[in-house]
């Protein structure tokens, strides 16, 4: 009975040992959880306060005003609805076709058996992981040679669907992988059973294994979203008419042409954050389980 | 084997027709020829800066052009780094018809490549308003012209008048080494940075390289060494690193950290007494305000070698192409005879900057009256004309594989270690000799 | 009746795929396959050949074969390489000895649901989510001469720390940026993988008397065998193709080289050579052997 009692003891010695321990862990955690987004918070921070207000008076003097001058100023002259529809027009289908184009192929290495499924999957795979710039001459070349043979100089080169076309190959494999690990998981009943009913290939996968990815699409998607809308060194390279380019690219742009007003560029860059923020805040759910997904099997 | 470069020009006085005297064609400038008479649609328009005086200059020109010829432009601007980075993707693939770029070897290799259109018949329609010396600088290898200048500006030593008033400094008492390195002094003892410097960008510092070789080793070493007849380990650049690292002491701590917008700052906010720089940021002060403005002045950067004296400088010339895989080659070509006339140059020149000020502007155009410049673009005018030989830059004077990715890293390296200086000249030799052929 | 894999594949085989079938699949696979090929593969390969050429990447009648000229000028005649080169390393060193491990210390904690963990998560991930543009931005303000740390320190334009300008220090201001973003992503990555870990496992440890760090070693981090190779390939690649943070803050000037900045600059504008692709092709094989480490962790029971 002593030993018991003595065990218990023990045990509640060591777990408030521990307890003192996490609670220093936390505090040293959060302290630097602080420090983290304090970056962040100063760029918002510099974007309320009008550009006069901390030519006067310094960078650290307690704000005479706070207002969102600068948001509607970025928004007027930095043309960012421009650019936030060309992200748009970039982002949107590049995912679509990602997502469609890696649930075909998923669907086809995980439901049947072929001899190359797994080389299918592993030269997706590697391909996502290729330096961009391994690529780059080649792919610029195809653009600019496509385009004067048929006439189209534009058809790819400084165009959109050239931006997207690219993102969508290279994405390709990230989004197989995910999905094919994630289609694994479906029993093998829901197929066998849509075979034997006579179902067409293309039946199995419209009507019975699609409306079962939704939420890996969903996931996926959102992941997708945010690193496609990051990018910015495709548009700066495959696009030459600077009103094209993505928000993203076009801050390189903002960053030359208001060098020195602090102020205004922070909440350019605010603005432009925003949408992945967002994102991030309201689907964080969808975030992680994505990053599941992709990092775990099963 | 390395074509032959076409470095630097060489004339007795480049501005002979606009100098002293502003004679050529005064104002009205010359009748345009045929210009008009045929209409050749719209065409695109590329900008090398999204600044907003240049922007406000180009949009002032685009006006005056569309409304003599109802020919539609379309603008297209480009942040000036990202632009270059991309030109040769840019002139491959979709330029715009007519852009801006610059004079000399730059623009003489994308000519070679076959990427610019000739332009000899508009040399035809308005070469007469331009010297012989901004002919040449427009020609390309092949004899034929492929460019049309704007502007000039000349690289020399800016500082603001009311600080040498304080300091009790006379310009004209700067005009040899020993006596800059003694202003030099005074300005430190005052607690001022003497030389203000900024090299982030790897380039800013290759214009303090071309003055002190030229003029401590004249014009046709320098000419020589960018085009690879001399050698860089020769004792002649060693030189020139010893005369530049008598500098250092009078230089910010933080050359490297600085691009050369902070340089400028830090004569702008009077923390520095004296800046080798392009004259181009003066429209920069003169946004900044009218005072600021009339506070800059240039004089020549100081005699070293008397045997050389001050006679070179680096004088920039930016101007515009036509980029012959455009669309609209001869819409760019109509558009490049109007700007390059006297009648485009009155519109740019009449452009005003957001202050409702204008937009100074050293024209290439005989046309242009310098009687009518401000008093710092006298001053440019000064400074050019003492000038025997003219470059154009290092960076637009030799290959452009070798200007960029080795000068100027060689630069920041000694910017690091200045005690470096045998080895950074033994890496830039052999770098040059390790450069493929051109292809 | 129980299917198995291997039921469906032998249903599959024993019927025959009829014609539409076998458009359908050619098709599912030959669509996606041909874009991947012709914008991935196929370019690196052409990349690969390019790099033994002389070219200034403009006109296709002016490639000239140079054999191995490239890369002894890279080898031999290039010092910036070998800096670049020592970068690389600096960078893999921190990135693998202090962001990667603090990065899953920090998901364990979380795991572990410690106070405030819900906070932590979101705070430490925010840099992941931002474009590197708006990173720079970020940075840019707090490390310019005349930005808000320089302005703690009371320094201004003309005396200011050199964040970026002074080679000593600013190989270590771009690795803390660059962590920034890589700690939060690496977070993330083990959480997930956390989450497959064997509660009972660390329960019974517990049990037994371990502190949590000792749980840590001997039970949770063994058992996460495929997401901690996973992570370390992560952290090598990263380093390896870390480019757009020193793209943002030094433009294309060779100011900091790496290997990344290496390859753009000299594929990028006037200067262009096929050096370039050299390059390239160097970072290509170095990323080779840990591409296929990823490749055998991840796909190990899939080959069997």
């Amino acid at each position: 009975m002593s030993i018991d009692v003595e065990l218990q003891q023990a045990a509640v010695k060591y777990k408030n040992k521990q307890k003192v321990k996490d609670r220093f862990i936390s505090a040293l955690i959060g302290v630097f959880a602080i420090i983290w987004i304090f970056p962040i918070a100063w760029t918002i921070w510099t974007s309320l306060r009008p550009y006069k207000d901390v030519r006067a008076n310094g960078v650290f003097s307690m704000p005479k005003t706070l207002n969102l001058d600068n948001y509607t100023q970025a928004i007027s002259r930095m043309d960012l609805p421009l650019y936030f529809w060309n992200t748009a027009a970039i982002t949107i289908p590049a995912v679509f076709l990602t997502l469609f184009f890696g649930s075909l192929i998923a669907f086809v290495v995980s439901r049947y058996s072929f001899r190359w499924n797994v080389s299918l999957l592993l030269l997706f795979t590697a391909g996502n992981l290729l330096p961009a710039q391994l690529v780059f001459i080649p792919v610029f070349k195809m653009y600019v040679t496509l385009g004067k043979a048929i006439g189209i100089p534009r058809v790819l080169y400084d165009s959109h669907w050239g931006v997207v076309l690219i993102h969508v190959a290279f994405q390709m494999g990230f989004a197989t992988f995910v999905l094919s690990s994630y289609m694994k998981t479906v029993p093998k009943e829901i197929s066998e059973s849509a075979m034997v009913d006579g179902a067409s290939v293309f039946v199995h996968y419209s009507k019975v294994m699609l409306p079962l990815l939704r939420p890996a699409l969903a996931s996926l998607g959102v992941l997708m979203t945010t690193w496609i809308y990051n990018d910015f060194f495709w548009a700066l390279v495959l696009m030459s008419t600077d009103s094209k380019r993505p928000i993203t690219s076009a801050l390189g742009r903002l960053q030359g042409e208001f060098v020195t007003d602090y102020n205004l560029l922070a909440a350019g860059a605010t603005i432009a954050a925003l949408p992945t923020l967002i994102v991030f805040f309201l689907l964080r759910k969808q975030f992680v389980s994505g990053l599941t997904l992709g990092s775990t099997k099963g | 084997m390395m074509s032959d470069l076409n470095n630097g020009i060489s004339r007795r006085s480049v501005l002979k027709g606009a100098a002293v005297g502003g004679i050529g064609l005064a104002a009205g400038g010359s009748l345009l020829a045929g210009c008009g008479d045929k209409a050749t649609g719209p065409l695109a328009y590329g900008a090398r800066s999204v600044d907003a005086g240049p922007t406000a200059q180009n949009e002032a020109l685009i006006a005056a052009y569309t409304a003599k010829t109802k020919n539609e432009v379309k603008y297209n601007a480009t942040e000036s780094n990202a632009f270059q980075n991309n030109l040769s993707q840019y002139l491959q693939g979709t330029p715009d018809d007519t852009f801006e770029w610059m004079a000399g070897y730059r623009m003489q290799f994308f000519a070679e490549q076959g990427l610019l259109a000739d332009l000899t018949g508009v040399w035809d329609a308005i070469g007469d308003q331009y010297t012989e010396s901004y002919k040449i600088a427009s020609t390309g290898l092949d004899g034929k012209q492929y460019f049309v200048p704007k502007s000039w500006y000349p690289w020399g030593l800016h500082f603001r008048k009311s600080m040498f008033a304080d300091l009790g400094l006379n310009a004209d008492n700067v005009t040899n080494w020993d006596e800059y390195l003694k202003m030099l002094d005074g300005m430190k003892k005052k607690g001022l940075v003497g030389f203000a410097a900024g090299d982030k960008g790897g380039w800013e510092a290759m214009g303090t390289f071309d003055i002190l070789n030229a003029r401590i080793n004249g014009y046709q070493f320098h000419v020589d060494l960018l085009a690879g007849r001399e050698k860089w380990t020769d004792a002649k650049v060693t030189e020139v690193f010893t005369y530049w690292s008598q500098l250092i002491p009078y230089m910010n701590p933080n050359v490297l950290d600085l691009e050369w917008d902070g340089a400028m700052q830090l004569l702008l906010q009077k923390k520095a007494g004296s800046m080798l720089m392009g004259s181009w940021f003066g429209g920069n002060f003169k946004e900044q305000s009218e005072a600021d403005y009339a506070d800059l002045s240039i004089i020549p950067f100081p005699e070293i070698n008397p045997e050389h004296g001050r006679d070179t400088i680096d004088a920039p010339i930016d101007g515009w192409c036509v980029a012959a895989n455009g669309t609209n080659n001869d819409g760019g070509a109509d558009f490049l005879k109007f700007a390059g006339d006297m009648e485009g140059v009155n519109a740019t020149l009449a452009a005003k900057d957001a202050n409702g000020a204008l937009i100074p502007m050293t024209s290439a155009n005989s046309g242009q009256d310098t009687a009518s410049y401000d008093p710092f673009q006298k001053e440019q005018l000064a400074v050019m004309a003492e000038a025997k030989y003219i470059t154009q830059f290092l960076d637009r004077d030799t290959r452009p594989d070798f200007a960029g990715p080795v000068v100027g890293p060689a630069i920041q390296s000694w910017f690091k270690n200045p005690k470096d200086v045998a080895k950074i000249q033994d890496t830039l030799q052999s770098q040059w000799e390790a450069l493929p052929p051109l292809a | 009746m129980s299917s198995t894999a291997k039921d469906i594949t032998t249903v599959s085989r024993r019927r025959a795929f009829s014609k539409t079938d076998r458009t359908t699949l050619s098709a599912f696979v030959g669509v996606p396959l041909f874009f991947h090929l012709l914008l991935v593969w196929v370019p690196a390969l052409l990349t690969i050949l390019l790099s033994f050429t002389y070219w200034s990447g403009i006109s296709i009648s002016r490639i000239k074969w140079a054999g191995l000229a490239n890369y002894k000028n890279i080898f031999f005649d290039t010092p910036a390489f070998w800096e670049a080169v020592k970068n690389n390393i600096i960078w893999l060193g921190w990135f693998g000895l202090i962001a990667t491990p603090i990065g899953i210390l920090l998901a364990y904690q979380i795991d572990r649901q410690i106070r405030g963990h819900k906070f932590y998560e979101t705070a430490y991930y925010l840099p992941v989510v931002l474009s590197l543009a708006v990173t720079g931005i970020i940075w840019n303000f707090l490390l310019r001469p005349d930005g808000f740390v320089n302005g703690l320190f009371g320094r201004d334009i003309d005396n200011a720390i050199s964040f970026f300008g002074n080679y000593d220090i600013n190989i270590y201001v771009i690795l803390t940026i660059a962590s920034w973003r890589h700690i939060g992503y690496i977070m993330l990555l083990y959480l997930a993988g956390l989450k497959s870990v064997d509660l009972s496992l660390r329960e019974a440890s517990a049990l037994d008397g371990a502190t949590e760090w000792q749980t840590f070693k001997k039970v949770v981090f063994p058992s996460m065998k495929p997401v901690n190779i996973i992570v370390i390939v992560i952290t090598i690649i990263e380093s390896l193709r870390a480019f757009d943070i020193v793209y943002i803050i030094y433009g294309s000037s060779a100011g900091f080289p790496i290997l990344g900045t290496l390859v753009f600059q000299n594929i990028a504008g006037e200067g262009a050579s096929m050096k370039g692709a050299a390059y390239a092709v160097i970072l290509f094989v170095l990323s080779i052997g840990p591409i296929i480490a990823y490749l055998r962790a991840t796909f190990k029971s899939d080959v069997q």
